[in-house]
């Protein structure tokens, strides 16, 4: 595909909405309990809806992306959740920042490890119930 | 006994009662002649609550309500576990929350409570803890904004732990400590 302009894509894949959490492949076990959390709110929520082009080659086609983990219609937010090491956080930072730059209008908050971890205590989850590798690395408290 | 050293509370019993004074001082000004409700959400709410209601002047009613969880592999969805004693048709309901964090809890209440007609429905919080915001209610009253520590005490609570506490502690603090 090629583009020209800033333009979000729809994504629809296999992750269209109203597929229930069992059907969706998610990237990650915390990006599960996440849409479990959503769902048990009653929180309408998109898994991956849409990709953000933000590097373009000299011909227009698209040579870097960003897909917000999850979009909420009702709140028009995106939501993208990092329960990895810093190294990488660094690099999902650079691009939700670019994201912005490129596309003023969307809201997007990032969730880092430690938030997620601190909602999770909140309910009573463990790492152990998430298995991810490396939310298991995750440090006592809240914070 | 062996001796520890104290933990410093995040907020003293002291300092959270100053602040209560002053909001239920507030709460007593803006709610003057109306029939004020002041509704919590069990179990943290009601400490909070309870002291709360003794700041503001008022001849004002208390209520309680509880909403079930979410929990590691919960199926279904949120719920009233126990519901309001009396009909809020009609009068002037404040929400009283002990925190508020993502606000997933309290966009489900107040989407409940406005579906049985109050008169207004505001919104008075401890402690706001916005760092991890997801739904964003509108907070008339707010006692302290509160940085992205877990905050244990005065009916916060670890595992259904800690809300005795009289000071407010970071969890953090509290496990070094033992």
């Amino acid at each position: 595909m090629s583009f020209t302009m800033t333009q979000p894509i729809s994504q629809s894949a296999d992750n269209e909405p109203g597929r229930s959490i069992e059907q969706i492949k998610f990237a990650h076990p915390s990006e599960r309990i996440a849409a479990e959390i959503l769902e048990f709110y009653q929180i309408r929520w998109e898994y991956e809806p849409t990709v953000f082009p933000l590097e373009w080659d000299g011909n227009g086609n698209v040579v870097a992306s960003f897909s917000p983990d999850f979009y909420l219609p009702d709140l028009d937010l995106y939501i993208e959740l990092t329960t990895m090491s810093q190294k990488l956080v660094t690099k999902k930072n650079r691009k939700v920042r670019r994201v912005r730059e490129l596309y003023p209008d969307i809201n997007i908050k990032i969730f880092y490890q430690r938030d997620f971890r601190n909602l999770l205590m909140k309910y009573g989850i463990t790492p152990e119930h998430i298995g991810g590798g490396e939310f298991i690395e995750a440090e006592n408290g809240r914070g | 006994m062996e001796s520890r050293k104290p933990v410093v509370p995040i907020y003293s019993a002291e300092k959270i009662a100053l602040r209560i004074d002053a909001l239920g001082a507030q709460i007593a000004q803006d709610y003057q002649g109306l029939d004020l409700r002041m509704v919590t959400v069990l179990k943290g709410g009601m400490f909070f609550l309870s002291d709360l209601c003794r700041a503001a002047d008022l001849p004002l009613r208390i209520d309680f309500m509880a909403v079930s969880s979410y929990g590691a592999g919960s199926p279904g969805v949120v719920r009233i576990t126990k519901d309001l004693d009396d009909s809020i048709e009609n009068a002037h309901v404040l929400v009283v929350e002990d925190i508020v964090d993502t606000g997933l809890t309290l966009s489900y209440v107040l989407k409940m409570l406005r579906a049985r007609n109050p008169s207004s429905l505001k919104v008075c919080t401890l402690f706001d803890k916005d760092v991890r915001r997801i739904v964003e209610p509108v907070i008339t009253y707010s006692g302290f904004r509160v940085s992205d520590k877990f905050l244990v005490g005065y009916g916060l609570d670890f595992m259904g732990k800690y809300r005795n506490l009289p000071d407010v502690f970071s969890l953090e603090d509290l496990r070094t400590d033992n």
